[in-house]
């Protein structure tokens, strides 16, 4: 049976969602980094250039505020490429707007490193309400 | 947050469901955010755009739904006393033979700009509100878009936002209230990093290139720069604009220049670190060097005027235009405000330039139209750092000067 573990945290943004885990310890500017209908990363040498956030659970350290990233964030979410949920290190609030506009849940302040402990591919259940991630490895 | 009995009130529904929405939106970012209350604005610069090539490939639905929210917005009158002025748009309104300005959506976007207009909303399409007449005062409240704009503000005016995105910015304008919370009150405008200047900055992009330095090494923080001049309106923009683009800055200090930093104790409100970073004629050096990915020396592009021009800078490449012809092939484009357009016309400038084969680009830039450009020289580091992404192009960062060498040669021919 897949291993999985119960991660706490706080709820930014509440909600409940699901997916597959996208991990990179690094930021992402949701403006001119990711493609707003496709919701692949375009930044050049991004660690996750030519990945598309449709659907994961966006495991990085913080987004880079851009006014334009609600915008992007609802382009996306109107095409179903948005992220499933947002789990930061820090919160930057640009993001944690883009989440409130379009309903999309947002962690934090977890209790243990998140890079450390979710890897890509992993399937995570992120539960903002209760402010629970619930992690089982691929 | 505690809010008053009017402005529950507006968030159970009394003036509809859309300003109950943005209530709500402001609510809950204010509780996300650590806001205690909502506090007057006096003061926006809301997002209105037409997504255009942004939106290449959104079904219409998507479209749709999504300018269904625009015209929704500007179905509202702007809050009375709060003064409102419009970000830059993703097409020109005029009509100019280039593809990337999708017919279609311009007059979506010329549509909406009459909604706005009546609304409220000053239809400024610019990146650099301040430089056409939204110039807030000092411990002015603001709510901005556009984060270069948003750090001339706080940094430059000693005026106040966070930085504001879509919904909270229209939501301010529409309730002409903000959630109090960031660079909002005082004790969160205190320096975070210490920079000491050595390098000599010359011109605009030397200070964009301090900038970029800058953003990157203070992330969310406040950069205070300590041993530097004042820098003339066009260095203060373009150091701005780069601190926006590789961080998350909302604001900085310059030690004994600045509203808010008469000496480099007021910047950091009494703490001085003693640790501090160094950027020296090397960095300098090397922080063009970054923004200079290139396999040849073939240009198509040279794009001056990000963010927009101002009129000074206008004058200036017009003055290096002057009697010059644009090499066949090369785009010369200055973005700037239709309002900044205007004086150029009167002063002469914009026939100079275009006489040299250049053309002067209203409410809008080539990044935002996603013009095709594969070898793009350029002043701004901001457009040099987002143009590769967005446009998928090469990028070359240069002084004025050398951009219009290469403008006019097809080539980069070195700074010279």
């Amino acid at each position: 049976m897949a291993e999985t573990i119960d991660i706490r945290g706080h709820g930014v943004v509440k909600g409940y969602a699901e997916g597959e885990a996208l991990v990179a310890d690094t930021t992402l500017s949701f403006w001119g980094e990711v493609d707003a209908i496709t919701g692949k990363v375009i930044g050049v040498g991004h660690p996750l250039e030519g990945i598309s956030l449709g659907g994961r659970v966006l495991v990085i350290r913080s987004t880079k505020g851009s006014s334009g990233t609600p915008m992007v964030l609802n382009l996306a979410q109107l095409e179903g490429n948005a992220p499933a949920a947002f789990v930061n290190v820090e919160v930057d609030g640009l993001a944690a707007l883009g989440c409130i506009v379009n309903e999309i849940p947002m962690m934090t302040e977890l209790e243990r490193d998140p890079f450390e402990l979710i890897t890509t591919g992993d399937h995570v259940v992120v539960d903002a309400d209760e402010g629970v991630l619930r992690v089982t490895r691929k | 947050m505690e809010l008053t009995g009017e402005q529950q009130a507006v968030l159970d529904g009394s003036q509809g469901d859309y300003l109950a929405k943005c209530m709500r939106w402001l609510v809950e970012w204010g509780e996300v955010m650590g806001a205690k209350r909502l506090i007057k604005v006096d003061n926006t610069h809301a997002l209105l755009p037409v997504p255009n090539l942004m939106a290449q490939g959104a079904s219409k639905e998507t479209m749709d739904r999504y300018m269904a929210d625009l015209v929704e917005a500007c179905s509202h009158g702007t809050h009375p006393g709060c003064t409102c002025t419009v970000h830059a748009a993703f097409v020109t309104l005029d009509e100019v033979d280039v593809p990337e300005n999708d017919p279609e959506q311009v007059q979506m976007q010329k549509d909406l700009a009459v909604l706005a207009a009546d609304a409220g909303f000053i239809p400024t399409f610019t990146c650099a509100p301040y430089l056409v007449g939204n110039v807030p005062l000092k411990d002015e409240i603001l709510a901005w878009t556009e984060s270069s704009a948003v750090v001339y503000a706080n940094s430059i005016l000693g005026a106040r936002t966070t930085r504001h995105g879509t919904e909270s910015a229209i939501a301010a304008s529409l309730l002409g209230l903000v959630p109090e919370f960031g660079v909002l009150l005082d004790e969160n405008r205190k320096g975070t990093l210490r920079i000491e200047v050595t390098a000599e900055l010359e011109d605009p992009p030397d200070w964009g290139a301090l900038g970029y330095f800058a953003g990157k090494a203070a992330g969310l923080g406040i950069p205070v720069f300590n041993g530097i001049r004042r820098p003339s309106q066009d260095e203060a923009k373009q150091l701005c604009a780069a601190l926006a683009t590789s961080g998350g800055v909302t604001m900085c200090h310059i030690a004994g220049v600045t509203p808010e930093a008469p000496t480099i104790d007021a910047a950091f409100q009494g703490d001085v670190p003693e640790d501090y970073l160094t950027f020296d004629a090397e960095t300098l050096k090397e922080t063009y060097e970054s923004l200079r990915v290139r396999t040849g020396d073939e240009i198509d592009s040279v794009i001056l005027g990000c963010p927009h021009a101002s009129i000074n800078e206008l004058s200036k490449i017009a003055a290096l235009l002057k009697g010059k012809k644009v090499a066949e092939g090369v785009r010369l484009w200055i973005d700037t405000a239709r309002g900044t357009k205007g004086n150029a016309d009167r002063m002469g400038y914009t026939e100079i330039i275009e006489a040299a084969g250049g053309r002067i680009l209203c409410d809008t830039c080539p990044t935002n139209m996603r013009i095709p450009a594969k070898r793009i020289v350029t002043h701004g580091f901001k457009q040099a750092h987002y143009a590769r992404g967005m446009v998928g192009a090469e990028v070359i960062i240069a002084k004025t000067e050398a951009c219009i060498r290469a403008a006019v040669a097809g080539r980069w021919l070195g700074d010279g």
